[in-house]
């Protein structure tokens, strides 16, 4: 009897945090899709270790974007550990052209792009929220 | 006026701005190519090193968004802001109650007046683009009385307007450059060989009129040297970028690690 008690354990322990992260990345992208709705906002990358979401005006830049966006949160890290700077919050680059907002929730690495005149705290706030 | 009194200027900007803006924590200046213009008194050089190279990672694929103006981190504990100015890019960190809006009316004001007014007095030094090893190649020996110089390879160089830092110095000094270490592994790899740009090996040659430089000394900040072969850097990756390879056994031996900073000599036979 005590056996099976466990074996029931185990599948709630398994089974739990995989809905809860499914629900998250799909809350998530409900956000993104919203986001990408705003005023000057020319797409986003969402990323995690199982799966990706790249939605972008122009596709034609989606590499160059993507590692753009892998750069800045990796330096992101190690700047935050040099300066010993707590938890990434947000990483804006300011580009000539372009601006692009990369932060990091739940393992999710987010990053969206807009026009240099866009309101990125509106968008900060939005994601934030979740 | 060269560029210590340059970077003098700067730092002793920057040092003003730290005593109006207490929250500001760290400050300091570098080019594009990586070199340090200039530098508070708190922030040590390893961690400015992984600052540049950090920024250098991201730089290198900003054309897709036209290039940088600034890049702002924002973390529990404070905040990073690097922002570009007249072809500089000035880092401040500042702590989580920093009142950004005051910083960055100081930073964005003195900083572009101070650099405006030493380019007027004097436009060359951060109007140079020399390569990094170039820059980063040590002075003192600039200084020395034009006497002490074999003739030979002075007339050389003499020859080659664009490089008037080499045309000064005595031959018979070996340049000194700094460059930061990267790793150097894999299994066919000697571990007593470090790589550097071979743009750099052919100024040692030409400078030292050597025939051949294949080895190097290598001095650490904390003083400990070594001496050890040299080849040129095979990764079209790290050329130009003042970055020595270097296997771990070597690192081991010098009680350094990859993004320090190291003087390297070449040793001429």
């Amino acid at each position: 009897m005590a056996r099976k008690k466990k074996t029931v354990q185990e599948i709630a322990t398994v089974t739990e945090p995989l809905t809860v992260e499914e629900s998250h990345v799909n809350n998530l992208r409900e956000k993104l899709e919203e986001i990408k709705t705003y005023e000057g906002v020319i797409g986003y990358i969402l990323r995690n270790s199982t799966s990706a979401a790249i939605d972008l005006k122009d596709p034609t830049k989606l590499i160059d974007y993507a590692i753009l966006s892998s750069s800045a949160l990796d330096a992101g890290e190690v700047l935050s550990e040099d300066f010993n700077l707590g938890d990434v919050k947000s990483i804006i680059v300011d580009g000539k052209d372009v601006k692009m907002l990369s932060l990091t929730v739940s393992d999710n690495r987010i990053s969206v792009f807009m026009d240099k005149e866009a309101n990125c705290e509106r968008v900060l706030r939005k994601l934030h929220g979740l | 006026m060269d560029d210590e009194v340059y970077s003098f200027a700067l730092k002793n900007t920057l040092d003003e701005i730290q005593n109006i803006c207490p929250d500001i924590k760290n400050s300091f200046m570098f080019k594009e190519d990586g070199e340090i213009v200039a530098q508070d008194e708190n922030t040590p050089q390893n961690v400015i090193v992984h600052l540049t190279d950090s920024f250098d990672s991201i730089l290198e694929k900003a054309d897709a968004i036209g290039g940088i103006e600034g890049v702002t981190l924002d973390g529990s504990k404070g905040k990073v802001t690097i922002s570009c100015m007249n072809d500089i890019y000035l880092v401040t960190v500042t702590s989580r109650k920093a009142d950004m809006t005051y910083v960055n009316t100081v930073t964005h004001v003195l900083i572009p007046t101070i650099l405006r007014l030493l380019d007027k007095i004097n436009p060359t030094p951060l109007k140079n683009k020399t390569p990094p090893f170039e820059v980063e190649t040590e002075t003192p020996i600039t200084k020395e009385p034009e006497e002490q110089t074999e003739t030979p390879i002075e007339e050389n160089l003499m020859e080659a307007p664009e490089e008037t830092l080499e045309t000064e110095t005595l031959p018979s000094e070996r340049p000194v450059n700094q460059l930061i270490i990267e790793n150097l592994g894999g299994l066919l790899v000697p571990s007593d060989t470090v790589r550097i740009d071979s743009e750099m090996l052919s100024q040692w040659k030409e400078f030292s009129d050597s025939t051949k430089i294949d080895q190097v000394e290598i001095e650490t900040f904390d003083g400990k040297t070594t001496r050890c072969k040299v080849k040129p850097i095979k990764d079209s990756k790290y050329e130009g970028k003042g970055i020595i390879q270097m296997p771990e056994k070597i690192q081991l031996n010098l009680e350094v690690r990859k993004g320090e900073l190291v003087r390297v000599k070449p040793l001429v036979h």
